[in-house]
């Protein structure tokens, strides 16, 4: 008997008590729907954290005052940083981009300002102001929705141009094309020649609220690059397999130019995407594992309903197994054919679960926090789902297996 | 009439062939018991069922097996149909030694070589009479397209080429012991082992199902009938009565 007869048999047994299947598979649909959406609100965390909260793409890491990681464990350390670490300067940068080989492009960016920004008797307060050179868009994949960023040599001439999010754009100017427009920003006019493409909330935070600005212009019109205003630099590798070779070219180039001796420590920080992802496994990782635990008890009721409900179909289908033993069915037919009709079932609900959770997943996307479904995420709770209807099947279907056909072709319905 | 009464012994009948040779030179002995003991352990004490029942079929006879309830004629039959082993004793079955074989290899010979009709027909309700007639040859790992078209012979061959897609609550009863009689015929088994295949019919029903049966031995079928209805026996060509675990009258009337 091949393995298509026997899934055959499995979903005409299945499809005959409809009723009764549907009501078995929900603890499994609910189980595989829990499991899942857990499983997407995670990795749509880790997705978050290793995009957006780290502000650099996943190829690309920043060179910055602090290390954030080793200096703010504890006032002692950050003390110490403080004492030890300097401010960036535009010379820094100057020299690591003369001196890059393996690392691709770099860029500069100067911490933000929040600022007044009015067009006409349109007033926005608490606009996030930053600098930037104009390699960062490419460095930091700015997905441009209107116009364009500006260029080196808008950079350099510190011209008057901004580049700004959606919110800034629909607010100012609620018809008509803002780009060419004029705005001004902390009370001196600008250009606006590009706007970004909606990235709405995350955690509730707007994503949109944003201007940037040519960096020598901020540095201009905003004061020295320092303290709040603090110079960073973003930097990609030249090949995806050279990356951590670049970092350490940045770090070696740092050190070289602040002349430090083998013993003493960084003064200043790579942050890496690697550290980042380090970081939040170490915060996250207890929760994600108890958060996912807990669905998965879920799944096992799922399985010991399903396996209950097979019990009780192999007694009642005592002389239907007496009457294919009779036929010349074996005891591996009859145990693929109750094993298979478990782990359809199971498989089924798991599908079912896995829709649900998409759904689930979709509306808290629109409506609280991103998440994200992975292939291998639906694979996997496929998997075991699978997994559980072996679990649950395993038993009954032995117990089928081993009926002795006389005794059973015997039983009275 | 009486030609042999059989005794426990079965050298007390010189006709039976040597065991070790029953496959070659006397090729229409279909089947061959020797001395074969059925003893269930009852905890304390032993029942046995049949104690030392040795008969041979040759290929194309028609036997009924009769007896009184509790006279072992049923643990005969599920011997005969391979559902069962002996707990001594040798039974071949068209020249193998079913009384050695595993689940397994019954599970094979049942297949292969044994059509059951039951007295309630045992019809899968919620499928048509033709997968019903196909079972058989699922489990024998025949198929698709084959398997439909001896499926579909089969039920011709018991007149039912226009009830193929009717569910048994569809058909009357004697039509789904036909549907029966197709599946236990659909795969060409050596024998066609029926247990009071009448039981459950009415007289006028019964009669049409016995012609059946005629007519399948007239085409060469071998066909044995377990029943304790007298009338019914006497269709067939040989009558085997059991009492008591042991063959009490062994004749052939036809």
């Amino acid at each position: 008997m091949n393995l298509f007869e026997v899934l055959k048999v499995a979903v005409a047994a299945i499809w005959a008590h409809k009723l009764r299947s549907a009501l078995t598979l929900l603890g499994m649909i609910v189980g595989v729907t829990a499991f899942v959406t857990v499983v997407s609100l995670i990795q749509g965390f880790n997705v978050y954290i290793d995009e957006k909260i780290a502000g650099i793409g996943a190829k690309s890491f920043s060179v910055q005052r602090f290390n954030p990681f080793e200096d703010f464990k504890d006032t002692d350390t950050i003390a110490a940083a403080q004492r030890r670490n300097k401010e960036l300067t535009l010379e820094d940068y100057d020299y690591l981009k003369d001196h890059a080989t393996l690392i691709g492009k770099i860029g500069a960016k100067a911490r933000g300002t929040p600022s007044e920004v009015k067009r006409n008797d349109q007033v926005l307060q608490d606009v996030i102001v930053i600098g930037a050179t104009g390699n960062t868009a490419e460095i930091d994949n700015r997905n441009i929705a209107n116009g364009r960023f500006f260029t080196d040599t808008e950079n350099d001439g510190a011209a008057r141009v901004a580049y700004v999010g959606a919110d800034i754009a629909t607010k100012l100017f609620p018809a008509g094309n803002p780009v060419g427009g004029e705005i001004s920003i902390a009370g001196l006019p600008y250009r606006v020649i590009g706007v970004e493409e909606v990235k709405g909330t995350v955690f509730g935070i707007p994503q949109d609220n944003f201007i940037i600005i040519p960096l020598k212009t901020y540095a201009v019109n905003f004061g020295t690059l320092q303290r709040q205003r603090s110079l960073y630099f973003v930097a990609t590798s030249r090949t995806d397999a050279g990356f951590n070779d670049a970092v350490e070219e940045a770090r070696l180039l740092m050190r070289a130019r602040r002349h430090l001796g083998p013993n003493e420590k960084d003064n200043f920080g790579i942050v890496t995407p690697d550290a980042i992802t380090g970081l939040r496994d170490r915060l996250f990782g207890t929760i994600f594992i108890v958060a996912i635990a807990v669905p998965f008890i879920a799944l096992i009721v799922g399985a010991i309903v399903i396996m209950n409900i097979m019990l009780v179909s192999v007694t009642e289908r005592t002389k239907e197994i007496g009457l294919r033993k009779s036929l010349g069915a074996r005891k591996g037919d009859i145990l693929k054919q109750f094993l298979f009709e478990a782990i359809t079932m199971a498989t089924i609900g798991g599908a079912i679960g896995i829709f649900l959770a998409w759904i689930v997943g979709k509306v808290v996307t629109a409506m609280i926090f991103p998440t994200y479904l992975s292939l291998l995420a639906i694979l996997f709770a496929l998997a075991v789902s699978g997994g559980m209807g072996v679990l649950s099947g395993i038993v009954p279907a032995w117990k089928a297996a081993r009926l002795d056909p006389i005794e059973a072709l015997r039983t009275e319905l | 009439m009486t030609e042999a009464t059989v005794e426990t012994s079965p050298t007390s009948s010189g006709v039976i062939a040597k065991p070790e040779l029953p496959s070659n030179g006397k090729a229409d002995v279909l089947i061959l018991m020797r001395n074969l003991w059925k003893t269930y352990d009852m905890g304390a004490e032993k029942v046995h069922a049949l104690h030392g029942v040795s008969f041979e079929v040759t290929r194309g006879d028609y036997l009924a097996i009769t007896g009184p309830s509790g006279s072992g004629k049923s643990t005969l039959m599920n011997l005969i149909g391979c559902l069962d082993t002996p707990s001594q004793g040798e039974y071949w079955l068209n020249g193998k030694n079913v009384s050695e074989m595993d689940d397994d290899e019954l599970a094979r010979i049942r297949n292969q070589e044994v059509g059951f009709v039951f007295q309630t027909f045992n019809l899968l309700a919620r499928a048509t009479a033709l997968h019903n007639v196909e079972l058989p040859l699922i489990y024998g790992g025949i198929p698709g397209a084959k398997r439909h078209e001896m499926a579909k012979q089969a039920l011709a061959e018991v007149d039912l080429a226009d009830r193929m897609m009717h569910r048994p609550n569809e058909l009357s009863g004697g039509q789904r012991q036909r549907v029966a009689i197709a599946r236990a015929l659909v795969n060409h088994p050596s024998i066609l082992l029926a247990d009071e295949p009448t039981g459950a019919l009415d007289t006028s029903t019964s009669y049409d199902i016995m012609n059946l049966f005629e007519k399948l031995h007239e085409a060469g079928n071998t066909i044995i009938l377990v029943t304790h209805e007298h009338d019914i026996a006497a269709r067939a060509h040989r009558i085997i009565s059991i009492r008591d675990g042991l063959i009490e009258k062994d004749e052939r009337i036809r």
